[in-house]
């Protein structure tokens, strides 16, 4: 049976979600500040009493009031859409609940505090800090800036119990200013990854390639030799052609081969098979820190639906097509 | 269609590269002025191109056609060579041969024709090592001999590797093996290797002179191969051997057993192979005699067979023109024969060929040795094609002050294709092979490991086709000029074997 590895991931059993998320965007000329898209106004605190809907539509009419908005319900809507296909829970008591906007012409961000907390999702605790982020359709993106402008404040455990003790919109402000959050000027390749992925060792063979490839009915797996560093991929199409030698696909017509007569002998020898000898060396990948528009690239290039994230030759994560679409074009 | 791999250099290594490229070019530049083989600068600039396109086929194999279209570009711009020149010196001939027997080749393998072949050695009842490595030698130069070298190897590969693969045993040894055999079978006719075409039809030989000619050699030179591959490889050999009877006890085969339908490719193998081994019959029966017509027939029978295909399976048609030929290399070869005429255009070669003649006395049976070696050393480090390429207009100048001199053809064939053995960059089959393993088997044969069994078989391959052109009678171009014409510069005593009197 194929033994899922989780690369990268700390000792201590944290996630090893990407660096480039955890790591503080760092100021640069054309920097913008979190703040630059939110004032005290649009802070409302002490959300105590409600559910996650009625605290969404408050802070939503009061963002709607303070900056002339029109189409209040149908950006509701959006909102509560999104929160039900996928909560926006995203760590340690903060939500950033957020909808992509026709007839916006610039981002908006409203919070809300609750000492008490809303709860968001069944399966997780209260939250106590809300964003709600509200973006022009056309900025893909700007969603991921905002969420790594956070990475202090996500990783702080404590952050978001403080600022709902805060006792006014100025403290809260202040909060937000002093901690320095700015967005990055781009989304790399670490933001959009998703780092929870099953590989095989190098040394694996055929038999547990085939068992894992049945059991998580994936298409590709990659390869990792024990230090972590990726090495290859195998694909269901790489079996396929083990079991199919290349002299046999010369013929465009196959029909002679009437029974799986080329898959006999690779079930002789699937457990004398190592991945070290049939893996391919061909795959999309960008290291972590490259920007998110590059796996476009190296996806369409290689006409892969798989982009492996690397730092240096290690693997940290992978992004999927459909993943890497939803970030793209609704998230 | 083979992918080759695309190699990064380091940038302080490419620029090391660079000057080394450039010092060797202005010194053989300088040099070739200073011999009088290039005495004006339009001369200095063609040589200089010449240099800088083998320099690069040695240090930056991937950026060749590249360099060659610059080098083109340079020679026409410097007035080193007309344009007319250019296209002439293309050898549109030899690229359309070239490309119908590459749709040949693609369709052979479409039809499972080869896939039988290879089927039919793995089902090969009681093999051992030494069968194997027998039959394996053997195809590798049969197939070599009948289609190019590089499917030829692509194809021989695939049946070192499924047995390899099955038996876990190292591949590299029988890759080394099969190669060192398809360069040797490539030699024996025209069919099997660029240079063995080029050659041929510069020379003016018919395929069946041709044949008489190189496969006598070839054989001989596989012969002695076999015997030298069976001992120095005997323990692996060995070793495959008890591995083959370990898998056959448990009645385990080598690989799926398929009823191929392959008896259409084999009728267009045959077909082609007679059609063009007739050719010359058929051109004179047709009327296409003289010198404009030389081996028309011999050109047009790949086009004729591979459009015949192509009509036959309309669906593959485009596949076997798109992926089949290898426009890279066709087009490599282009520009290169276009640059070597550059030599031709400004006299360099006829100026060579003068100095040749006053340098090696005794006439051309003397100078068999001088040019086996200089092709074979030569092919050993850059593309044996470039070699020949570069030398043909010398031996053409020669062969015109006496057909006596047509014997040096046969020594530039087989030093360039038995000195590609010799490195691992000697010829394009052996890079095709290298490349095929390191993509297959994550497996590397280093130079060294190479070199030793490469030098081996290529001195000693070298010295068979040294000593039987030297006894035994070797055929002329057919409707060559054999009446002298008045020898100009050092060569006043045409050497008069006892062949020439056959």
């Amino acid at each position: 049976m194929a033994h899922p590895d989780v690369p990268g991931q700390p000792a201590d059993g944290q996630t090893g979600r990407n660096d480039c998320m955890r790591k503080k965007a760092v100021p640069t000329k054309n920097s913008l500040a979190l703040t630059s898209f939110f004032s005290a106004d649009d802070i409302l605190i002490h959300q105590e009493e409600g559910s996650r809907n009625q605290v969404i539509r408050h802070l939503l009419m009061h963002l709607a009031n303070g900056h002339g908005m029109m189409e209040v319900d149908g950006y509701y809507n959006a909102i509560i859409e999104r929160e039900n296909a996928n909560d926006t829970v995203v760590a340690n008591g903060i939500a950033i609940p957020h909808a992509r906007l026709d007839n916006l012409q610039r981002p908006y961000v409203g919070v809300a505090t609750s000492a008490k907390g809303i709860p968001f999702a069944e399966d997780k605790p209260p939250v106590h800090l809300i964003l709600l982020v509200l973006i022009p359709r056309d900025q893909p993106g700007l969603y991921l800036q905002i969420l790594r402008s956070l990475a202090s404040i996500l990783r702080d455990r404590n952050a978001a119990r403080t600022v709902s003790h805060l006792k006014g919109a100025e403290e809260v402000m202040r909060f937000f200013e002093r901690g320095g959050m700015v967005l990055p000027e781009y989304v790399c390749a670490a933001d959009i990854m998703r780092d929870e992925l099953i590989t095989l060792r190098n040394n694996d063979n055929l038999k547990t390639a085939i068992d894992c490839f049945i059991s998580e009915n994936l298409s590709e797996i990659p390869v990792v030799d024990r230090d972590g560093d990726m090495v290859g991929v195998v694909s269901a199409g790489t079996l396929l052609k083990v079991c199919l030698p290349d002299y046999l696909l010369w013929m465009s017509d196959l029909s002679p081969i009437v029974n799986f007569e080329p898959f006999t002998s690779v079930l002789r020898n699937e457990q004398s098979t190592w991945l070290s000898d049939i893996l391919l060396n061909e795959y999309a990948s960008v290291q972590m820190n490259a920007p998110a528009v590059s796996v476009a690239g190296e996806m369409t290039r290689r006409n892969a639906s798989k982009c492996y994230v690397l730092n240096g030759k290690k693997l940290m994560g992978i992004i999927d097509l459909p993943i890497f679409l939803n970030k793209v074009f609704r998230e | 269609m083979y992918s080759e791999p695309v190699v990064i250099i380091p940038p302080l290594r490419a620029v090391a590269k660079i000057g080394v490229m450039a010092a060797i070019t202005a010194l053989v530049g300088w040099g070739s002025h200073r011999l009088g083989l290039a005495p004006t600068s339009l001369s200095m600039v063609a040589v200089c191109t010449f240099i800088a396109v083998i320099c690069t086929t040695l240090f930056f194999w991937t950026h060749r056609v590249a360099v060659a279209f610059i080098g083109v570009a340079v020679l026409i711009g410097s007035r080193a060579m007309t344009l007319h020149g250019m296209l002439r010196a293309t050898e549109l001939d030899i690229i359309f041969f070239l490309i119908g027997m590459m749709v040949i080749v693609g369709a052979l393998k479409d039809l499972g024709f080869l896939t039988w072949v290879i089927q039919a050695i793995i089902n090969k009842k009681r093999m051992n090592g030494m069968t194997f490595t027998v039959i394996l030698c053997s195809l590798s130069a049969l197939l070599s001999s009948v289609v190019d070298e590089v499917s030829s190897i692509v194809v021989v590969l695939a049946l070192v590797f499924q047995v390899c693969d099955t038996l876990k045993v190292r591949s590299s040894p029988f890759v080394l093996m099969a190669v060192l055999c398809t360069n040797i079978g490539s030699a024996a006719t025209m069919l099997g290797n660029p240079v063995g075409i080029f050659i041929g039809n510069k020379a003016g030989f018919n395929f069946s002179q041709f044949l008489s000619g190189a496969t006598p050699i070839s054989f001989v030179s596989l012969l002695v191969t076999l015997g030298i591959v069976l001992i120095w490889y005997r323990k692996t050999i060995h070793q495959m051997t008890l591995v083959m009877e370990e898998h056959r006890q448990v009645h385990h085969g080598l690989g799926p057993l398929i009823r191929i339908p392959y008896r259409r490719g084999l009728f267009v193998l045959v077909a082609t192979v007679l059609i063009i081994a007739f050719h010359h019959q058929i051109e004179n029966i047709l009327g296409l005699t003289g010198v404009e017509n030389k081996n028309a027939f011999l050109i047009i029978t790949p086009l004729v067979i591979a459009g015949l295909l192509m009509i036959y399976r309309p669906g593959r048609a485009r596949h076997y023109i798109e992926h089949d030929v290898e426009w890279w290399t066709l087009l490599f070869f282009m520009l290169l024969f276009a640059i070597a005429g550059g030599l031709e255009e400004q006299g360099i070669t006829q100026n060579l060929a003068d100095k040749l003649t006053g340098l090696v006395k005794g006439g051309p049976t003397a100078m068999v040795p001088f040019v086996l070696a200089i092709s074979a050393v030569g092919s050993a480090f850059v593309d044996n094609i470039v070699f020949v390429a570069a030398f043909t207009p010398v031996i053409q100048a020669l062969v015109e002050r006496s057909a006596e001199f047509s014997l040096l053809w046969w020594a530039l064939l087989f030093g360039a294709c038995f000195g590609g053995n010799i490195t691992a960059v000697g010829s394009t089959a052996n890079i095709v092979a290298l490349g095929l393993l390191e993509k297959r088997g994550h497996l590397h044969i280093a130079f060294f490991e190479w070199l030793k069994i490469g030098a081996v078989v290529g001195i000693v391959t070298c010295v068979i086709a040294w000593l039987m052109l030297t006894f035994m009678p070797m055929p002329h171009p057919a409707g060559h000029p054999v009446v002298e014409r008045e020898v100009i510069g050092p060569l006043h005593e045409p050497h008069l074997s006892p062949k020439t009197a056959q």
